[in-house]
């Protein structure tokens, strides 16, 4: 268990640190992932030089070149990619740098919820707002609440969690539902493997969470905020709870005249607490056990009272739909998926991080355009969008535009966000194997489909693996797997089995190899 | 973590419900960890008794959430991510690597609880993979052959 406030002592805090003289300003990132690329260190060793005053800012999501220093030119920031301690000098004189503008991973995107990325300090309220933030409250507080969430409905928002329930209809329902207190809650148990957008919002800009908040909050009458942070995010949890003292102190919460209380919940590692249910559930105290749905938690959710559930990076999107208008955002993207997409790309790519752009590009031109290709010596084998619980595309499925209608189609999911390149090393088997361990490690054993088919696909993978298997055992693993997908009760059971099943439609030859050095 | 000591019934004092409020198992079993490092079986029943609920109710909180413990925890925890980002950039290696320096396996603790091994699938850190936690300390790109000097710096 990490004590929150020694996790944040460890993030670090200061925003500037000042030193005597003329000093050169440097922006630094302070994301999780900045720092364990590298940020900390510089941080450490330039904290208290007489030639520096560092800036803590967020990241741009461009890892591959953190960590990341910039300064101010006349013509905007100028950026040094993978700085050492010893390029002091250098960045001093201006040698070698880039101009952050022209940086094509950066240039190419439409960012939007991410637009202060490594431009402002997190926790700077007055930064917040002189970069337009607070305009969607403000416009909001302005409205009737039936008419913010008109505006929703203009906007075409779907929830990007994971299920891409459309938000207008989420916060309808909890407002038409009669009782005595209304819930938010925010999961912001990103627990899908090789997502991340939540977490650097959390770090990066937290004041555009709460502002999505307190404006779905006034549109749906909300008493209470709960956000569910998972465990593994110390720094986040401890930024969103700055920030919510920050806008406490600034007045921010104060809804028509009443205190409206933000609180950060710990979770404790369960993967099937960032299911909606589950995650109820775990506020409550109890096991993240999942609930049989309906009621949907709009109707009923905390404790029994209508609840609009929907992830962090859903609420971020809230502010800039209000201030620009629905139109704005329904203009961006395809016909059942506006506004932008937030990609977090990882693995074998020459270029991971964060790209936000409209949805309909394909999967390709992501990888391609953004990702930069593959890492040096690797060869592209497969390419999973989603999570764990997502799809495997291998190359020749890759011209899929990205969007929720395409994916749907293919029985695939956008999920959160989160894409994974594995390459030609990776064996196809022991993937499978993997995302079955971690199947019936993480199921919440409520159903019997899920408890009792990822364990039994895990053994019939061993059996492969250790060259015993037999057809029939592929055979059962797909009748596994259609039981899984039609009988779970929650998302999580009922997509487990897709990574697996994609795995063997598409490198069969790898399930079938041991076997045939058998017979 | 004895029955009365002071420090477990102000933590409970902290946690019991008041004014009809639900008893929140979890928020109480984290405060207990946060203060005494693991939940011992006195705590359990000393936590159902303020709570109301049943020790059966408590211990299967306990039993279902990772980051709860029962025993005292290591000097050091190693975590390693076994996350998919962190599984395409081999991880694989990074765990073998560990696996023979410490001569443990994943949810084993080393001989005088220095370091314990713990898997995780995913700490956000995808972009920077393969990831590893040593304690609060998150490191991004490790190699293998950075692990000595990383393990030596825990000692």
């Amino acid at each position: 268990m990490t004590p929150p406030s020694k996790a944040g002592e460890r993030w670090d805090r200061s925003g500037v640190a000042l030193s005597s003289g003329s000093p050169v300003r440097l922006y630094l990132p302070n994301d999780t992932s900045s720092r364990a690329a590298g940020a900390a260190q510089l941080a450490e060793a330039w904290a208290d030089h007489p030639d520096v005053q560092l800036i803590r800012t967020s990241s741009r999501g461009a890892f591959s070149l953190e960590p990341m220093v910039e300064r101010d030119t006349s013509d905007g920031r100028m950026a040094w990619f993978g700085v050492a301690q010893d390029d002091l000098p250098r960045i001093k004189s201006g040698i070698g740098g880039m101009p952050v503008d022209a940086i094509p991973f950066l240039s190419r995107q439409t960012r939007c919820t991410f637009a202060n990325f490594g431009v402002t300090q997190p926790l700077a309220l007055d930064e917040y707002q002189s970069h337009g933030g607070l305009k969607g409250l403000e416009a909001a507080l302005a409205m009737a609440p039936a008419a913010i969430i008109e505006e929703i409905k203009v906007s075409r928002l779907r929830g990007r969690g994971g299920a891409a329930f459309p938000s207008w209809n989420k916060w309808h329902i909890a407002r038409e539902t009669e009782a005595d207190h209304k819930y938010i809650v925010v999961n912001a148990d990103e627990g899908d493997a090789g997502t991340y957008c939540d977490r650097m919002i959390m770090e990066g800009d937290p004041f555009r969470l709460l502002e999505g908040i307190l404006i779905c909050a006034r549109a749906i009458g909300a008493d209470r905020t709960f956000i569910y942070c998972r465990h593994e995010y110390p720094a986040a949890a401890w930024s969103i709870r700055t920030a919510i003292e920050k806008a406490d102190e600034a007045g921010l919460l104060d809804l028509d005249g009443e205190q409206f209380p933000i609180e950060v919940v710990s979770g404790a590692g369960a993967y099937v607490c960032g299911e909606e249910t589950a995650l109820l559930e775990s506020i409550e105290g109890r096991r993240g056990d999942v609930r049989a749905k309906p009621p949907y938690p709009a109707v009923s959710g905390l404790y029994g009272r209508p609840t609009v559930v929907s992830n962090v990076l859903t609420f971020a999107i809230v502010p800039a739909i209000l201030s620009r208008g629905g139109a704005w955002h329904a203009s961006m993207g395809t016909e059942y998926s506006r506004g932008t997409v937030v990609l977090q790309l990882g693995g074998r790519v020459k270029q991971p991080g964060i790209v936000e752009v409209p949805f309909g590009l394909t999967l390709r031109d992501v990888l391609e355009r953004f990702g930069g290709g593959m890492a040096p010596g690797s060869r592209l084998k497969a390419v999973q969008v989603g999570g764990p619980l997502g799809s495997l595309f291998p190359e020749s499925k890759l011209d899929i535009p990205i969007c929720y209608e395409a994916f749907s189609q293919a029985g695939a999911i956008l999920g959160h966000g989160g894409i994974v390149v594995y390459d030609h090393e990776m064996d196809m088997l022991d993937l499978a194997h993997h995302f079955m361990t971690f199947a019936a490690t993480e199921s919440c054993g409520k159903c019997t489909p899920c408890r009792v088919g990822s364990l039994r696909s895990r053994e019939l993978l061993e059996r492969i693996q250790i060259g015993q298997g037999t057809p029939a055992d592929v055979e059962l693993l797909f009748d596994l797997g259609e039981t899984m997908k039609t009988a779970s009760l929650c998302a999580f059971g009922g997509r487990a089995p897709y990574p697996v099943l994609t795995a063997i439609e598409h490198f069969p030859a790898e399930f079938q190899r041991l076997r045939n050095e058998e017979i | 973590m004895d029955r009365g000591t002071p420090g477990l019934t102000t933590v409970l004092e902290q946690h019991k419900p008041v004014g009809g409020e639900p008893p929140n198992i979890l928020r109480t079993l984290l405060a207990v960890q946060q203060a005494f490092g693991s939940v011992s079986s006195e705590a359990v029943r000393d936590i159902a008794q303020v709570l109301e609920v049943t020790e059966a109710d408590v211990a299967g909180v306990l039993s279902y959430y990772p980051d709860l413990r029962r025993e005292a925890p290591s000097r050091h925890v190693i975590r390693i991510c076994m996350g998919e980002s962190c599984i395409a950039n081999h991880c694989d290696r990074l765990l073998r690597g560990l696996r023979e320096r410490l001569r443990i396996e994943v949810g084993e603790t080393t001989p005088g609880r220095r370091y314990r091994l713990e898997q995780v699938f995913c700490m956000g850190n995808c972009a920077v993979g393969p990831t590893l936690a040593i304690d609060e300390d998150l490191y991004g790109r490790v190699a293998v052959s950075r692990l000595d000097h990383l393990l030596d710096r825990y000692r």
